[in-house]
């Protein structure tokens, strides 16, 4: 907080559409990691904390094992979910150094959603009866994130008269965005609003387009002292503010009439400006995590960057595409189109544009805003100052 | 009543907590019998008074829907032959606060909407392993409301 914390490098392994990568999860998980450390010019065994999401399947003992590590002193993941652990991975980083708990903190996500199951299928949830937990959707054919989000947002739109077209301007300038990116799985896959509408319905009202990529990759970042990051060769991005928000009714009550329809983003928001002394206005660009198009819209709102009575507006004409847009807007192409890194390529990016390097490189960016997967408890997001 | 997604797609692992939902064939949601406090899904202590006294009650079984969704895309090989088919979020009549989830029937998928009233109607189906009988609830238009 406060750039008393920052990160200092950041990897990635190549991004493959799912079942395309020739190498494994972990070795995967091993190569970004690798480059995050090169990109800091850190070795490996300085690293002394590890951090990655809730449900990560790659074990941090076999990581540090196979990777050389340091002496580890700090090890955490956020709670349940998945995107919405994103940013709050930073978080946790965050409050390890700032607090003094370890000095060189790396966070890793990976998914190889080719060797392991997709997010998308539902396989495995048919055989031996709905457990408890799943029960109450399982039988309905409710059983998807997408279908969740789909309620959530058709009942959001309803309330606010918010139109498709809000929709796709997400979904458009994630597409349009990309085809800067040369790491992108749709660069060179432009995307049309005629497209848009053409294509299939996955659930009401998300189209083919509102819905991420399933992918396989990895990404990873480190965070250190502003100290240590004067002794490194590159530029250092300072966390300025984090933030986790739950509840109040977080998860199994999610559909209850006192917090439906919502995304966790009204408490993520009020701490994140609360923490930074910034507001919407004053963010120079930022990265919304996109499982579906609608969710992001709604985080928007409860964020405060706009109203939802006006968010057809806030999001029309190309208001986010391009480094020039009103609000620049997931730069790298994000879940929808660079690849579906559970959202820590987002992150990256974001830290990208605090470092003037991106493929969509917004001009003389101060706050660099990134938000973490909307809809399911934890929410997070971590706002970034200038490089030093 | 045979099952709108089919009768051999899956039925719930019944537990203490959703053996009423799923087999008294009315809508049964749990209240705390120290503070009244209606809760779904149940749990093993009351979310308003932190109590453990707690029962399950009779709902009239009409309702409201809150949200649904037409899904259109089968995410498993057996819904292929049953899209679109309508998901949705139900207010429960007689249990302030409670949503439950399930699919609209007897409906054509597109007059489903928000705010329409709806009345509860029960899937018979028979667990293969514990030979078990359930009720499923399901919602159709309430065309008296």
């Amino acid at each position: 907080m406060r750039g008393q914390a920052v990160v200092v490098g950041v990897g990635e392994s190549a991004y493959y559409k799912h079942g395309r990568s020739p190498d494994t999860e972990f070795q995967l998980a091993c190569t970004a990691i690798r480059n995050a450390a090169a990109d800091a010019g850190l070795e490996l065994d300085q690293i002394d904390g590890l951090i990655s999401y809730a449900d990560q399947r790659n074990s941090p003992l076999r990581i540090a094992d196979a990777l050389g590590l340091g002496e580890l002193r700090w090890s955490a993941t956020p709670w349940a979910g998945g995107g919405n652990n994103s940013s709050a991975t930073v978080h946790l980083a965050d409050a390890a150094v700032c607090g003094g708990h370890a000095e060189t903190v790396l966070i890793f996500r990976a998914l190889a959603q080719g060797q392991f199951q997709r997010f998308g299928s539902g396989a495995g949830l048919l055989s031996g009866g709905a457990p408890e937990g799943l029960s109450w959707g399982l039988p309905y054919g409710l059983m998807t994130p997408a279908h969740e989000c789909a309620l959530q947002t058709m009942r959001w739109m309803h309330d606010h008269g918010v139109s498709q077209e809000a929709l796709a301007a997400i979904s458009l300038a994630s597409y349009a965005n990309a085809q800067r990116n040369p790491r992108a799985i749709r660069y060179g896959q432009p995307l049309t609003r005629e497209a848009y509408h053409a294509s299939r319905w996955i659930v009401e009202p998300f189209h083919l387009y509102d819905c991420c990529m399933e992918n396989d990759g990895a990404a990873a970042l480190i965070v250190t002292t502003p100290e240590r990051a004067r002794d490194l060769p590159g530029r250092a991005v300072p966390i300025l503010a984090t933030a986790q928000g739950m509840g109040p009714e977080i998860g199994i009550t999610t559909f209850q009439p006192r917090w439906f329809p919502g995304m966790y983003y009204e408490n993520v928001g009020r701490m994140i400006w609360e923490r930074s002394g910034v507001g919407p206005d004053d963010v120079d660009v930022v990265q919304f995590y996109e499982n579906f198009t609608g969710p992001v819209l709604m985080a928007l709102c409860e964020m405060g960057f706009c109203r939802p009575e006006e968010v057809d507006a806030f999001v029309a004409n190309g208001a986010l595409e391009g480094p020039d847009a009103r609000l620049p807007f997931n730069t790298s192409g994000g879940n929808l189109a660079e690849a579906y890194i559970h959202g820590l390529e987002m992150v990256i990016e974001a830290v990208r544009q605090s470092r003037g390097d991106s493929t969509c490189q917004v001009a003389k960016v101060e706050l660099s805003l990134a938000v973490g997967g909307p809809g399911y408890a934890p929410g997070s997001a971590v706002l970034f100052g200038p490089a030093e | 009543m045979s099952r709108t997604l089919g009768d051999d797609f899956i039925l719930p692992r019944l537990t203490p907590n959703n053996t009423p939902f799923f087999t008294a064939g009315t809508i049964q949601i749990q209240f705390c019998e120290d503070c009244g406090h209606a809760q779904h899904p149940p749990d093993e202590i009351c979310y308003g008074c932190q109590g453990t006294n707690l029962s399950f009650a009779s709902c009239p079984g009409t309702g409201r829907v809150e949200s649904f969704a037409r899904v259109h895309h089968p995410v498993h090989p057996a819904l292929k032959d049953h899209v679109p088919y309508v998901i949705a979020i139900i207010s429960v009549d007689g249990a302030p606060g409670c949503s439950v989830q399930g699919n609209v029937i007897h409906c054509p998928p597109d007059r489903v909407r928000i705010g329409q009233r709806v009345r509860a109607v029960f899937e018979e189906a028979v667990d293969p392993d514990t030979k078990q009988e359930l009720r499923i609830p399901q919602w159709e238009p309430d065309d008296d409301a």
